[in-house]
């Protein structure tokens, strides 16, 4: 099964110290998918900037209408994501619970349509 | 002859189950069950199965076999060479014995975290008890179509996401062990609350002995496994004693425990004793430890044993309501009305303005306090929420009592 490792964050835990620091999220990342390429599990993934950088095409009657900002005003973003081949459900959630977050966060579990 | 409904109730979930964990496929199963069944009310009465169950199993499978194969057309447009039918020898000669049980199995897949939590004892109900949308439907208080598409969207999630159909290693065991059993216990206390046995509640108090017992049997290390099972022993075992011949709910302090089954208490003694062995206390131990002191009592003349349940509550987590309004009760027989008076009021009472068993014990205390008027207003609030007709009788009888 394939399955895509989205994860929400509040991103002021990034802007301000309350959290840990950027370098030491993105070593641990990179430790993450070090270990998940080795093992065969990662299809790929990545980090994305912050929210306030996104905009939104909406597509509504037929028209197509721009806006500055992301899908959803939401006090957490979607942050990052893994692309991941494993067996199950349940080694899917044992990856997203070792997924590094700042603080407190989520990550959605969703399975992938697969071709074939 | 071994009738068709008697062979579901005791082989279907072992049927359902091994089919679905040998196809990886709940509705799968569930259809080709049930087009087993139907073709065994056709066949059965003029050619009687030698063994019913296997008949069942074989069947199903081979519907099993019919359904992928049709599927398989239907999205490819080639068939592939059909599976060679099996020959009447081949039927005659299987056994029961050869259905494996993948019961727990199929529990796990049920009860599985990813699945809603008020989707799984319906799916677990279902599967492994073999009730029917329409049982659980108005078991859970639940409208039919409500239901369906409840079980119906847990099935899709589980073929959808990935839900495994494996026992889960070791590591993640207590998780999914609490998921199992939180949700079992809450389609037990369901059942239980209702005392008439014959409400809408009930229709699965029985099948949770039956399912209890194979979780005990299939999990003969896990302490709080074998002390569920004890526990829903006891309380199932008092059923007869519960009403009284006016239709009332009899308190259990006040039912007579010569109409109570001794076997199941028993059996339930046993469970909770080899629980003990393992040595590894928890919170389901201490709760059918409560239920064994009271089923120890052997007739009415014996005095309630208010001081060991007072004991064993003062042991059980303090901050759950429930707990500490039974143990209210207990301190009232063994301290008196007004110490429990004052244990009652220091709950968040907001919380429990909907909490029917609330408001029953402190109308009872304030009663046997003298506080008539506010004694009545409470019983009141107490009749208004009664789950049933044998709680509601019992409560406007308690109410009519207070002078």
């Amino acid at each position: 099964m394939q399955y895509a490792l989205l994860i929400y964050e509040n991103e002021d835990l990034y802007r301000t110290d309350a959290g840990r620091s950027m370098d030491e999220i993105i070593t641990a990342h990179r430790a993450l998918a070090g270990e998940l390429a080795q093992q065969g599990i990662l299809l790929g993934g990545q980090g994305l900037k912050t929210a306030d950088t996104a905009t939104t095409v909406r597509k509504s009657d037929g028209q197509h209408a721009l806006h500055d900002g992301p899908y959803a005003e939401a006090r957490e973003q979607l942050g990052g994501f893994y692309l991941i081949e494993v067996s199950d459900l349940d080694a899917a959630l044992a990856i997203a619970k070792r997924i590094p977050l700042a603080g407190d966060g989520a990550v959605e579990v969703r399975p992938m349509i697969e071709e074939g | 002859m071994i009738t068709l409904d008697q062979t579901a109730r005791e082989a279907g979930g072992r049927i359902v189950a091994a089919l679905a964990t040998a196809f990886r496929d709940l509705d799968l199963a569930e259809e080709a069950y049930a087009e087993a069944c139907a073709r065994a009310a056709a066949v059965w009465p003029a050619a009687p199965p030698l063994d019913p169950a296997a008949w069942l199993y074989a069947t199903a499978r081979r519907c099993v076999l019919d359904m992928i194969r049709k599927r398989k057309v239907r999205s490819r447009l080639t068939p592939d060479t059909p599976e060679p039918q099996a020959s009447a020898e081949e039927i005659m000669a299987s056994d029961a014995r050869l259905i494996p049980d993948e019961r727990l199995r199929l529990i796990f897949v049920c009860c599985h975290p990813a699945v809603a939590p008020e989707a799984r004892a319906a799916l677990t109900l279902r599967l492994v008890c073999g009730l029917t949308v329409q049982e659980i439907a108005r078991a859970f208080l639940v409208a039919e179509p409500a239901m369906f598409q409840r079980l119906t969207r847990a099935k899709k999630k589980i073929a959808q996401a990935g839900v495994s159909f494996e026992v889960p290693g070791p590591q993640a065991w207590p998780e999914r062990l609490a998921a199992v059993f939180s949700t079992l216990e809450v389609a037990y206390a369901r059942a239980h609350e209702d005392a008439a046995g014959a409400g809408q509640h009930a229709g699965y108090a029985r099948e949770m002995l039956g399912l209890t017992a194979v979780l005990a049997e299939l999990l003969p290390d896990e302490p709080e496994c074998l002390a569920f099972a004890a526990t829903v022993r006891f309380a199932e075992a008092r059923r007869p004693a519960r009403l009284d011949a006016h239709g009332a709910m009899i308190p259990l302090s006040e039912q007579d425990p010569a109409l109570w089954n001794r076997s199941l208490i028993h059996e339930a003694d046993a469970l909770l004793r080899r629980a003990a062995r393992l040595n590894r206390p928890g919170p389901r131990q201490l709760r059918a430890a409560l239920h064994g002191v009271w089923c120890v009592r052997r007739s009415l003349a014996e005095p309630p044993p208010w001081s060991a349940v007072l004991a064993l509550y003062d042991l059980a987590e303090r901050d759950d309501p429930f707990v500490r309004i039974n143990r209210a009760v207990a301190l009232a027989q063994v301290a008196g009305p007004a110490v429990a008076l004052v244990e009652i009021e220091a709950l968040d009472a907001d919380r429990l303005a909907d909490f029917q068993p609330f408001h029953a014990v402190r109308a009872d205390l304030l009663a046997r306090l003298g506080r008539r008027d506010e004694a009545l207003a409470v019983y009141q609030r107490a009749i208004d929420l009664a789950p049933g007709p044998a709680e509601r009788l019992w409560l406007v009888r308690r109410r009519n009592e207070v002078t």
